[in-house]
């Protein structure tokens, strides 16, 4: 009843304070928002919530919010008010946030952010300011507007050509997220009261984290329906009301739900999440394999979508990196990672990897026939093509400098009993062919790889075994 | 009794706007529009005569203006005279408290072998060791791993995670967030930056930080998901509406994901803007050697925030200046702080000390340019690479630098000639007219810029053009 204390003793921000505009408000005689305002202003001083609560101001006739509230403010873009109010809820668990919008704002530009908001249901308070026409940029058509109503860009009346009027509060009420929707008005002294209580209680209910709440409040614009505001009132009464019906859309019982912890800044935790370890993976090499290249190894691994040749890649990088080395590897790209072929370019530097692609590989790995037709002509004089001899039957003939390592990847994996190692087999054989890395090295990369299913460890030992054991058979 | 102890309402004519909306509330007929203009208003008021007022207060619930109806208070004299309206309602100033920084924490990290990582998830990791726990994102290839990463991580590290319903709602979480004071970021590619620039300009507007990796892909429209430098112009010269800029920085590899948004959040506090990080589809999913850092942010809240506590309750954050002299004065406070921000450029200069054909790249183009600057120099040829880290601001005087000796510049890029365009408004802002003839290798859509291609520009003096 009496000014609220949560009003400004003087609206400093309207412009700037001086004369009476550091009293009074911005709004036109017999405007609703001032009264929304005062309701709200009184529901935050008897909840006691002055100091925690954030005001959204939107953008509309209501822009200047914050001029007048003594809380937080902070001034959103045109409809996306919910979504600013989001980002401070969950900044702030125990702030107060409340978007203030009005028709335009919230039921026509900002629809995606309000109806995505309620659903979210996150405790916030939208109070939505419905006056059935632009306020602000002067008169148009809102999506609100009534059948027949005139307005700037409805000039003969709205139409079926503009569509029908949209009703927030049933549409709000109809979604899982919100817990308390109410559509009030302000004709009246009974109204007002209805109008302040829903508002009372939307904030109520954010304060005890039960959830999200949409008050609709019928409002007069005398200015722009081109009426007094005597019979701005009766309209709203005469005209609104039976196209937007008062009262309560849904009101739900819920316990309070909304308890967040203080974010984790534990460094450990962080360094766990990522798998970081302290500990020195041991090594083996004696130094940079420069009898395969002086200072950077191209390889290209490629197959099929499952032949497992992104995480053979991914693997030898590791390895790489275990030693000490650079390496990089980047996965086949765009649509064809989606089950046709898979392939990966893999680079290991002594100091740094340059060019991370490998479009003439000194290595390449195929895991089918069409792998090996595309990419074995890209392969350097003097290179290696290591090959599923079980799948690849009539290999293309390459320059007689590159060697040729047929082995059987799916036949000595299916033998294992798990097709799925032949990437294994094939790693074996990359190290037998090449020595680009001791043994051990592509070994320890394997092992860490499988460190949470050990059972699989000996599996995999094995087929690294027989990879090995295949070059060396071909080499007698 | 209770009735006699309401009190009776009160108006000042000054701060009545005759809107007539406590008539039909007062029953007993104490209420009526006065015959006379308000001289200081202009408007009409209502006129009180409280003979037969019982207090009832449905004439104050009725007035819309916080100043206009209301009780009158034992003692208050009800015939004054106006003077000042802080004498009369008594001097109460806003009790809000004067704000103070609330810093950041630098805590220590052990030291840990380097992971083995793609280069989304080196940033997310940043991030994380940036401090930030506020995270809004929309699925959007090539960039989504960020965000699934982030999606899995924050809930073990109490933080927040939220798939908006758009770019445009995330950009605004975004906006709620770091109005509040707090680090936030968001993982997107070019058809989601491009609808996240409204917002972009709220931010810049309102002085809000915020980090947003732009891993950028083929475009104009829909284009397709593979690496493309397809946001140069955007970042550097297109962040919404208005008088916008923000410092972009240009990684090249994993490792620098993570460094260099780490920073970003660093420079996006330290000068309350945005920070954008362009990435490309390769970098974003090119796994490599990333050592983390020895140290990681725990935030604080700066003084300027809307946190929702008392100590920040004064505070307001808005870009709306409806003088133009204000909004004016705004623009020139943020002319100054991008004139300050001149001083982040950064650049690598590679083997361009002696270089007569310098080659210029950023991103995965940088990384093939800096393989043929190799393969160049093996066939003795004196060639260097230098590598724009910031776009915006421009490393123009490392340019200069680097080009001192040059014969030749060929600039190396996936894109229509967007960093060339870079390059000249650099140097010509910074008045050099004399340089040679900058010659291209632009691939598009998608395609990289091969070595051989570079190679074939540099030995062959061809045009390679697609």
């Amino acid at each position: 009843m009496s000014k609220a204390s949560v009003f400004y003793d003087r609206f400093e921000r309207h412009s700037h304070g001086e004369g009476l505009k550091g009293h009074a408000t911005h709004y036109c005689p017999g405007c609703g928002h001032g009264l929304a305002h005062k309701y709200l202003a009184e529901a935050i001083d008897e909840l006691g919530i002055q100091d925690r609560t954030v005001a959204v101001s939107p953008v509309g006739c209501s822009v200047f919010l914050y001029y007048y509230f003594d809380v937080g403010n902070t001034q959103a873009a045109h409809g996306r008010a919910p979504v600013v109010a989001l980002g401070h809820k969950f900044a702030n668990p125990e702030s107060v946030v409340v978007s203030y919008q009005g028709d335009g704002d919230l039921a026509s530009i900002g629809l995606a952010e309000t109806v995505a908001t309620a659903q979210l249901g996150a405790p916030i308070t939208v109070i939505f300011i419905n006056n059935a026409i632009y306020g602000m940029t002067g008169g148009q058509m809102a999506p609100t507007t009534l059948m027949g109503q005139t307005s700037s860009t409805s000039p003969s009346g709205r139409n079926e050509y503009n569509g029908q009027p949209l009703k927030m509060a049933e549409l709000i009420a109809g979604l899982d997220g919100p817990v308390y929707v109410e559509r009030v008005a302000l004709y009246d002294a009974k109204q007002r009261i209805k109008a302040k209580k829903a508002i009372h209680k939307a904030m109520k209910l954010q304060v005890e984290g039960r959830g999200y709440s949409f008050i609709e409040v019928l409002a007069e614009c005398p200015t722009h329906l081109k009426m007094n505001p005597e019979d701005t009132e009766k309209w709203v009464k005469e005209c609104m009301e039976p196209v937007y019906p008062l009262g309560v859309k849904k009101d739900l019982t819920v316990d309070p739900w909304f308890k967040r912890n203080a974010p984790c800044f534990k460094g450990e935790k962080i360094l766990s999440l990522a798998g970081a370890t302290s500990e020195h993976p041991e090594r083996f090499c004696k130094g940079f394999p420069t009898h395969l290249a002086p200072n950077d190894i191209s390889l290209k691994l490629a197959g099929s979508g499952g032949d497992g040749a992104q995480t053979a890649a991914m693997l030898i990088a590791r390895a790489a990196i275990s030693e000490g080395f650079d390496a990089t590897h980047i996965p086949s790209y765009g649509p064809e990672s989606r089950g046709g072929t898979s392939y990966a370019d893999v680079h290991v530097a002594e100091d740094e990897v340059l060019n991370p692609g490998s479009p003439d590989p000194q290595v390449l790995i195929a895991f089918n026939a069409p792998s090996l037709v595309k990419f074995g002509p890209t392969v350097r004089k003097g290179g290696f093509v290591i090959y599923d001899s079980s799948v690849v039957t009539d290999a293309p003939v390459l320059d007689p400098s590159i060697k040729m390592f047929p082995v059987p990847f799916t036949g000595i994996a299916t033998d294992l009993g798990k097709a799925v190692v032949k990437n294994i087999v094939a790693l074996g054989a990359l190290q037998a062919a090449t020595n680009i890395f001791p043994k051990d090295t592509l070994l320890g990369a394997i092992r860490t790889a499988l460190k949470d299913k050990c059972a699989l460890i000996p599996l995999n030992e094995e087929a690294f075994a027989w990879g090995i054991k295949s070059v060396e058979a071909l080499d007698k | 009794m209770a009735l006699k102890e309401r009190p009776k309402p009160f108006l000042l004519p000054e701060y009545c706007k005759g809107c007539g909306r406590c008539l039909d509330a007062c029953a007993k007929d104490c209420i009526h529009l006065s015959d006379q203009i308000n001289p200081l208003t202009g408007l009409v008021p209502v006129e009180l005569d409280l003979t037969n007022c019982n207090a009832c207060g449905l004439c104050m619930d009725a007035c819309p203006e916080p100043y206009g109806l209301r009780p009158a208070h034992e003692g208050e004299i009800q015939d004054f005279e106006l003077e000042d309206p802080a004498k009369l309602f008594g001097v109460k100033p806003s009790n809000a408290p004067e704000p103070v920084d609330m810093p950041s924490e630098v805590l220590p990290l052990p030291r840990t072998e380097p992971l083995v990582i793609k280069g989304t998830y080196a940033s997310a990791l940043g991030a994380l060791l940036a401090g930030c726990r506020h995270v809004y994102g929309y699925p959007i290839t090539p960039s989504t791993e960020g965000a699934e990463l982030m999606a899995k991580f924050l809930p073990k590290l109490d933080g927040t995670f939220i798939q908006a319903v758009s770019e445009v709602a995330t950009v605004n979480m975004m906006y709620g967030t770091a109005g509040a004071g707090l680090p936030t970021m968001t993982f997107t590619s070019s058809p989601g930056f491009s609808l996240m620039l409204e917002g972009v300009s709220y931010m810049i507007g309102a002085e809000l930080p915020g980090v947003f990796v732009d891993v950028m892909r083929g475009g104009p429209g829909l284009g397709n998901i593979a690496p493309e430098q397809s946001d140069i112009k955007l970042a550097c010269h297109g962040l919404g509406h208005g008088n916008t800029q923000a410092i972009t920085l240009a990684p090249s590899t994993p490792q620098e994901m993570l460094d260099l948004t780490m920073l970003a959040f660093e420079l996006s506090f330290k000068y309350r803007n945005p920070v954008i990080l362009l990435g490309d589809g390769y970098l974003g999913q090119m796994t490599g050697k990333v050592q983390l850092p020895e140290t990681m942010i725990k935030p604080g809240i700066p003084k300027w925030a809307v946190f929702g506590d008392a100590m920040h309750r004064k505070n307001v954050i808005t870009s709306i200046f409806l003088t133009e002299s204000d909004l004016e004065a705004h623009n020139v406070h943020l002319n100054a702080k991008y004139e300050a921000m001149q001083v982040e450029a950064r650049a690598e200069s590679f083997l361009c000390e002696d270089a007569e054909v310098v080659l210029i790249a950023c991103n995965t183009p940088a990384r093939t340019a800096k393989g043929a600057v190799q393969e160049l120099r093996h066939q003795g040829i004196k060639a260097g690479l230098f590598r724009p880290i910031t776009l915006w601001p421009f490393p123009v005087e490392e340019l200069k630098a680097a080009i001192h000796g040059a014969q030749r510049i060929v600039v190396v890029e996936a894109s229509a000639g967007q960093l060339e365009d870079e390059i000249r408004l650099a140097l010509s802002k910074a008045g050099v007219n004399q340089f040679p003839e900058i010659e291209s290798v632009r691939r598009m859509g998608g395609v990289l810029p091969q070595q051989s291609e570079i190679m074939t520009r540099v030995l062959g003096r061809k045009e390679v053009l697609a």
